[in-house]
């Protein structure tokens, strides 16, 4: 970082009125209610207002009482499947657009690339609402495109049945958010010299081959960030699960994840009462999982990714 | 023979692409479309396009009237456009303050300001409704866009100050040269030269304050301060068995954000490839 | 090894036409030069030949075979970059190995030829490397290793010295003069430097705007340039080019006077008619010191530089033409001096109005 407005005689006012702002409404807004959240999770209240310290009684109850741990584990699991379902769908997919849009000489690459993105651009809540149009047995949409493949009989309403339901919407979370991966490595794809593209055309490397021991390896730390970003935007999900499914997640909390938890667990949803600091524990461990998924990343990850600098 | 090797794999890289954008736009098409349907038509043929027989605006009109959507429509375009402005304003302030002013813990302020693109924000919420609630900013745009801005600033200074850093030093000595003032320099020189990254930012900051439904729903849900989204949200919620009116009112949603995307498409995908370099 | 030709090759890139016209042959065994300046197509012909690019028009034979529409690896090419284009991520070992893994060679076989690359080209050392760990010129080692392993029919070279510091480039120029030798290898390399031409190249194309202005051995190229372009491309200091007219024609003899009014007398077949523009060239280290009734040109000294073991004279005609005159060791000459000048009639050369050469 570098300054040439150094030399100061009086006071430098500006630095400090060009920082304050953001600062302060950062630190009022994202700061401190993270901060006292934390907080608010040591402390255990009965509904009436009065907050007593509990220490870390939450975080047990959180782990082993059943009336919290079986929905937080139910929970946990859930978002842990949901995590899995984009990594291993969502992003190979952006992996084979990305490859494919950045191969040269492609006509209608960027036609290709706004359209595909659209879906990204949306709301969440308009995607989880024409899915659930389109799955929706009443219409029979779906089941007039399976005929169209032989497959009639293999529709079900997957949306409500207990087993099918988070499958379900990680796919559909899948269908909204691969534009993000997609373009993240296209443009990593391009930062590739096209000499190692040519010298390993010489050297007689197909394009699948160009791909796997070229393309691929150099692309590997793009492919962690995509990750981590994945993972950190999966744990805080909310928003696709509770308008297709309400804040009770169901069927029988089927689709539960730590999102839909902590909103019912501390704004209360129907017959639960909020519960603020179980609601902040839960933030809190929700915090936890996030951090220890960064920190994993920057510590370990970048290390060994820094090798393959171009 | 390598030439119709070589058409037949172009083919085919055409074929997986096109498939996949067929995947990604039918279900937008097919909202769009039956909203213009009357009922029958929705569940008789549901993949055909709106004819003579078949058009029908129930749906909108329903929407229009039963649902205060002009409102909805523009609480969203007020708390976007505010927030929009404070975060390009203040994140460039700090932006500009970090990258160019030597001063004790200032990688350290950057720092603390950068931790915020990585955590979620919605994790204070408990503390944060009940900071809402004491200033008394419940149900109010201006506590939606307090919060956004809070969101999105640690992203925008993190690239406007990749981005200031950039700008040669020789326009900055020359202007100090002149002894003008260092807010002068701020606002004549150095805000214009960032207009290629302002766009970036923009559009970085925009979409997810578009979409939200969490903090509309937690801090501002009721009928006089509602966004789109929570909008669209309710009504489905409420309306749920009229086709007609649930369709209606997802396109009503769907295209403000459509007409932006195309008009702005550029900028967004070239902000995201150039965040991507990082 | 092999014979390339190229017949009418024409190259556009849309409505660009990079190419045109390209005829020559590379015979079995032969170091080709193709040199020019920035823009000249030289690169461009290079990689026709590799096959990555398409000609427009035209017929690229490798070995008697017909290529156009052969794919790079079956051509039998082995190609160094000028940015090298190592994989970063693989060791020297694996850079130099890919392409034979690619073709599922033999372990041992791979083995082999790899470290018998490596040991010609002082690599051994490095093969558990990365590129990223190698410098510049060990870096441009294994691009020339790799090329080496394919033991391919043809070496294509694409300005390999560029990206290196001046006194790693005469050294890694000697080397590849080695290499030549030491392979037998049949090379195409493409400089912009005439150094490297002239001090490389069994033979020289000289390309300007997408056509081959001359081909030929360097020193055939140096004493007989056949136009303008390459009588001012080849030779450093550039050759001094005076304004000429023809003064009388009597049958092929031609009598062409210079700026001063000295005349000198050429043969030509068809020399146009009096009063016609002619260019005369001479080269810096052609031209000696005279006295006024010898000389053939009278020059007023603007700048002298001197190296030591030559001086450059930098003077002025008195039609106002700059011209350069290099002398062995240290001139005495200082700036105002006015000098006489005169080369030997076999070294003057002329030419047209059109740029070919009379003589």
């Amino acid at each position: 970082m570098s300054a040439s407005g150094g030399r100061f005689a009086r006071f430098p006012h500006h630095i400090i009125l060009f920082l304050a702002p953001a600062t302060i409404i950062y630190t009022l807004f994202m700061i401190y209610p993270l901060l006292d959240s934390i907080r608010l999770s040591l402390y255990s209240t009965d509904g009436s207002g009065t907050f007593s310290f509990a220490g870390l009684a939450n975080y047990i109850a959180l782990v082993t009482d059943p009336q919290w741990s079986e929905p937080f584990w139910n929970a946990l699991l859930n978002n842990f499947k949901f995590f899995c379902v984009h990594m291993f769908v969502q992003n190979p997919i952006g992996i084979m657009l990305a490859a494919l849009l950045s191969l040269p000489k492609l006509t209608g690459r960027t036609t290709y690339r706004t359209l595909i993105f659209i879906p990204t651009m949306l709301s969440v809540v308009i995607i989880g609402f024409i899915w659930q149009l389109i799955l929706s047995p009443l219409w029979g949409v779906s089941e007039t495109l399976l005929s169209f493949v032989g497959l009639t009989d293999w529709f079900q309403p997957w949306l409500g049945q207990e087993g099918t339901t988070l499958v379900t919407l990680s796919l559909i979370s899948v269908w909204q958010f691969v534009g993000i991966p997609m373009m993240l490595i296209y443009a990593a794809m391009l930062n590739i010299p096209h000499d190692l593209v040519e010298g390993a055309i010489i050297d007689g490397a197909t394009h699948w081959e160009i791909f796997w021991h070229i393309k691929l390896p150099l692309i590997l730390p793009t492919i962690a960030m995509v990750s981590i970003l994945t993972f950190v935007a999966n744990f805080n999900a909310f928003d696709l699960i509770y308008a297709v499914k309400g804040a009770l997640a169901g069927p029988n909390f089927s689709s539960d994840i730590m999102g839909t938890l902590f909103y019912r667990t501390f704004f209360g949803f129907q017959l639960q009462l909020g519960n603020p600091t179980m609601g902040a524990t839960i933030a809190t461990m929700m915090f936890m999982v996030i951090l220890l998924g960064v920190l994993l990343y920057l510590f370990i990850l970048q290390r060994k990714l820094r090798r393959y600098a171009l | 023979m390598h030439k119709a090797k070589k058409t037949v794999s172009t083919l085919g890289i055409h074929i997986v692409l096109l498939t996949y954008t067929l995947i990604a736009l039918w279900p937008i098409f097919l909202t769009i479309i039956n909203s213009f349907k009357s009922r029958k038509a929705i569940f008789r043929s549901p993949m055909s396009l709106p004819g003579i027989d078949t058009f029908s605006l129930k749906g909108f009109i329903k929407v229009l009237v039963r649902s205060d959507f002009e409102i909805y429509f523009m609480n969203s375009i007020i708390v976007t456009v505010a927030t929009l402005t404070l975060v390009l304003l203040l994140g460039a302030m700090a932006a500009w303050a970090l990258s160019e002013y030597e001063f004790k813990g200032n990688k350290w302020l950057g720092l603390y300001l950068a931790i915020g693109i990585m955590i979620p924000i919605r994790l204070g919420s408990v503390s944060l409704l009940q900071l809402i609630v004491d200033m008394n900013l419940t149900n109010t745009l201006t506590a939606l866009v307090l919060v956004y801005v809070a969101q999105s600033i640690p992203l925008a200074i993190f690239i406007l100050s990749e981005f200031m850093q950039q700008i040669p030093k020789d326009l900055k000595e020359a202007a100090r040269c002149d002894g003008v003032s260092e807010y002068t320099i701020f606002f004549k020189v150095i805000l214009p030269l960032t207009r290629p990254a302002i766009a970036t930012v923009g559009v970085f900051t925009l979409v997810p304050v578009w979409n939200d439904l969490w903090f509309p729903l937690i801090l501002a849900p009721s009928e006089q301060t509602q966004t789109i989204t929570l909008g669209v949200q309710q009504f489905i919620g409420q309306y749920v068995t009229d086709w007609n009116a649930v369709l209606a009112s997802l396109t009503l949603a769907i295209v403000p954000i459509l007409i932006i995307y195309i008009l702005l498409s550029r900028h967004l995908i070239r902000g995201i490839t150039a965040g991507a370099v990082k | 090894m092999s014979d390339i030709q190229l017949k009418n090759i024409d190259k556009a890139f849309g409505k660009v036409e990079v190419l045109h016209d390209v005829n020559m042959n590379v015979k079995d065994g032969e170091f080709v030069v193709f040199v020019g300046p920035s823009g000249c197509g030289k690169s461009t012909l290079l990689r026709v030949i590799a096959g990555l690019e398409k000609v427009t028009a035209g017929e690229i034979h490798i070995d008697e075979e017909l290529v156009n529409d052969v794919q790079p690896r079956e051509r039998g090419i082995a190609m160094v970059f000028q940015s090298y284009a190592l994989y970063p991520h693989m060791t020297v070992y694996k850079n130099m190995s890919f392409g034979l893994k690619l073709k599922k060679h033999d372990k041992q076989e791979i083995d082999h030829r790899v470290r018998h690359a490596a040991e010609t080209l002082q690599l051994t050392e490095y093969l558990n490397r990365r590129p990223a760990e190698l410098s510049g010129g060990q870096r441009q080692r294994v691009a020339i290793g790799r090329a080496i392993v394919r033991n391919p029919k043809v070496f294509l070279f694409d300005e390999p010295l560029s990206n290196l510091d001046a006194a790693l480039r005469v050294q890694t120029r000697i080397e590849i003069a080695k290499l030549h030798k030491k392979l037998d290898a049949t090379i195409i390399y493409v400089t912009h430097d005439q150094v490297e031409a002239m001090t490389l190249a069994d033979k020289i194309v000289v390309l300007h705007d997408g056509r081959v202005e001359q081909v030929g051995a360097p020193l055939e190229l140096y004493n007989s340039p056949a136009n303008l372009f390459v009588a001012g491309f080849i030779g450093s200091p550039k050759m001094n080019f005076l304004k000429g007219t023809v003064a009388s024609v009597k049958g092929t003899t031609v009598e062409i006077s210079l700026p001063d009014g000295k005349t000198i007398t050429i043969e030509h077949d068809a020399p146009g008619g009096e009063n016609d523009q002619a260019t005369v060239g001479i080269r810096p280290e052609h031209l000696l010191l005279a006295g006024p009734k010898e000389g053939l040109l009278k020059a007023e000294v603007d700048v002298v530089e001197r190296l030591g073991d030559v001086s450059y004279l930098y003077c002025k005609l008195s039609d106002g033409t700059a011209i350069i005159a290099s002398t062995p060791g240290t001139s005495e000459a200082t700036t105002g001096d006015t000098i006489h000048l005169t080369a030997r009639i076999e070294k003057i050369h002329v030419f047209g109005s059109d740029g070919t050469a009379w003589k």
